[in-house]
């Protein structure tokens, strides 16, 4: 059945992962000969504790950093190469959510998503419609003029999902996106990642057993710095 | 604009001080322009007066002074001799003193000597030539004008080898000021720039907006400069048309185009307006240049 939808299109490797090593000059290792595939529209969940390495994949796959050894292709985009020119258009098909949220306290809502795709030279009216489009899947619809200080630790990270899913990027890379959160608040963020699945390849960096154990999602389990498993439809435990 | 202004109210005192270190060095750099322009200017003029001017005595012929031309000519260090007779002379003396009949009654032709005005092509020949004409007979008297273009000549010199140094210590410092001011701007951007980077924007967008900003601010302090400028110019002009009463047109000439400077006048105004509006652009954007090069990774 894989085969078939690999064949027809309808699965194609997103990210590849290929023997990736990183270490630093002073000798620490943040991954050891990480090896993996994600497909297209997947869902995948990156589990470890502090340290494991969860980070530095997201980071390579943004590339904010480059692998010491093997390869990492992005939507076709080999990003490991030392003279990769490419790095706004990679960017421009990922969108980040972050634990910190990164959003700018300036700017009200509508400004700090329309930030997303102001950098794609979208013109002001779909900028508008995209927008809204996803401010109402986030459900904040009617806070688009509010700015960043009043609002919820719940609400600034329905922002930063909002902006990340605006301007069709096809990957959205998520760290930590709940650490800050409360249970309730985490399951309402978790909700708007269900929504996404099936449309983007999502890839979730968390330590929150309770969601990966209930969402049964592929999960990726890192330990210091080594893939250990590679669970489809599982869960984990620490 | 909006953004710029947006940036220039929520960094006020980086603004006020980029504003201030550029109208310094572009006010410092127009009165250097214009000082250089006037010298430039009161040198043509001087030049433009004949250099040398020989008179002879009453016995000597027109051909005797047409031989000493020629000789003259051939020592290929003139631009050009001109010849005054006793009449031309005459006349001369005429229109000088139209308005004074008693004078006019006391001088014939001949009376006044012929006379020969040359002009030599470089200030250094001048000594040479007047040696020269000392040593023909029937010389009269040699008048030239060494001393008043060589002071000007080594004024001029002076004045813009001194400029150069005050120009480039100007712009040094300012460009120092200025990479400082902005590097202080993108650490309080330090969070927008990351995200606008990790988003995809490429470095030219997370730059513009500094560069926009410094464009605006080098244009609103040359117009500063300039405002300040002509009413200064104005405040003094009463004293500086007495000081230049003699002197009815001062021009400096590029060979392809003659620049009047005095009387002020519009070309002039215009083009020190470019020269400053141009100056205080391109000095705030190369710095921002500079420090976005630096500080922008």
């Amino acid at each position: 059945m894989l085969d078939l939808l690999r064949h027809n299109n309808f699965l194609y490797p997103m990210i590849v992962f290929d023997k990736v090593s990183k270490s630093y000059p002073l000798g620490n290792t943040a991954l050891q000969d990480v090896s993996f595939e994600i497909e297209n529209n997947e869902f995948v969940f990156l589990v470890g504790t502090s340290g494991a390495g969860k980070t530095t994949i997201l980071k390579l796959i943004l590339r904010d950093l480059i692998p010491s050894a093997g390869s990492v292709v992005v939507d076709d985009f080999n990003v490991s190469a030392h003279n990769f020119r490419h790095i706004e258009s990679l960017r421009k098909t990922i969108g980040f959510v972050f634990q910190d949220f990164k959003v700018l306290p300036e700017k009200n809502i509508y400004e700090n998503i329309a930030v997303g795709l102001l950098v794609m030279g979208a013109s002001k009216h779909a900028i508008k419609e995209k927008v809204r489009d996803s401010l109402e899947m986030v459900g904040l619809l009617e806070k688009e003029r509010v700015f960043p200080i009043q609002l919820s630790a719940g609400e600034l990270q329905r922002v930063a999902i909002a902006r990340a899913i605006c301007g069709n990027r096809k990957i959205i890379v998520a760290d930590e996106p709940t650490g800050n959160l409360d249970p309730k608040t985490t399951w309402d963020i978790m909700k708007i990642f269900r929504k996404l699945e099936g449309k983007k390849t999502l890839i979730i960096a968390t330590h929150n057993t309770d969601i990966v154990n209930s969402l049964k999602k592929r999960v990726l389990v890192l330990k210091s710095g080594r893939l250990i498993k590679d669970i489809r439809k599982g869960g984990y435990e620490l | 604009m909006k953004d710029i202004f947006t940036s220039l109210r929520r960094t006020p005192y980086q603004a006020f001080a980029t504003f201030f270190a550029l109208f310094l060095t572009l006010f410092l750099s127009l009165t250097i322009f214009l000082s250089l322009s006037f010298l430039y200017g009161m040198l043509g003029f001087v030049e433009s007066r004949p250099q040398v001017t020989v008179y002879f005595q009453n016995q000597v012929t027109e051909s005797d002074i047409q031989k000493i031309k020629e000789q003259l000519i051939s020592s290929n260090k003139v631009n050009s001799v001109k010849y005054v007779s006793k009449q031309e002379a005459f006349t001369v003396y005429k229109e000088l003193n139209k308005d004074n009949p008693l004078l006019l009654e006391m001088v014939s032709p001949d009376i006044l000597p012929a006379s020969l005005e040359i002009f030599a092509k470089k200030p250094e020949y001048l000594p040479e030539l007047a040696d020269y004409l000392q040593k023909q007979t029937g010389i009269d008297e040699v008048n030239f004008q060494k001393n008043i273009v060589e002071k000007l000549l080594s004024l001029t010199s002076v004045v813009r080898k001194v400029s150069i140094g005050f120009f480039a210590y100007f712009i040094v410092t300012t460009v120092i000021i200025l990479i400082a001011i902005t590097h202080f701007k993108i650490a309080l951007k330090k969070d927008e720039i990351e995200l606008l980077r990790l988003l995809g924007a490429s470095k030219w967008y997370v730059k513009k907006p500094f560069v926009n900003e410094a464009m605006f601010l080098g244009l609103c302090s040359s117009i500063a400069v300039y405002v300040v400028f002509l009413i200064i110019f104005f405040l003094t002009l009463p004293s500086v048309e007495s000081y230049l009463a003699g002197v009815k047109l001062l021009s400096i000439d590029f060979g392809f185009y003659i620049l009047p400077i005095w009387p002020f006048n519009m070309i002039f105004g215009i083009i020190a307006f470019l020269f400053v509006s141009l100056f205080g652009i391109i000095i705030s954007t190369i710095a921002t240049l500079l420090a976005t090069k630096k500080y922008i990774r």
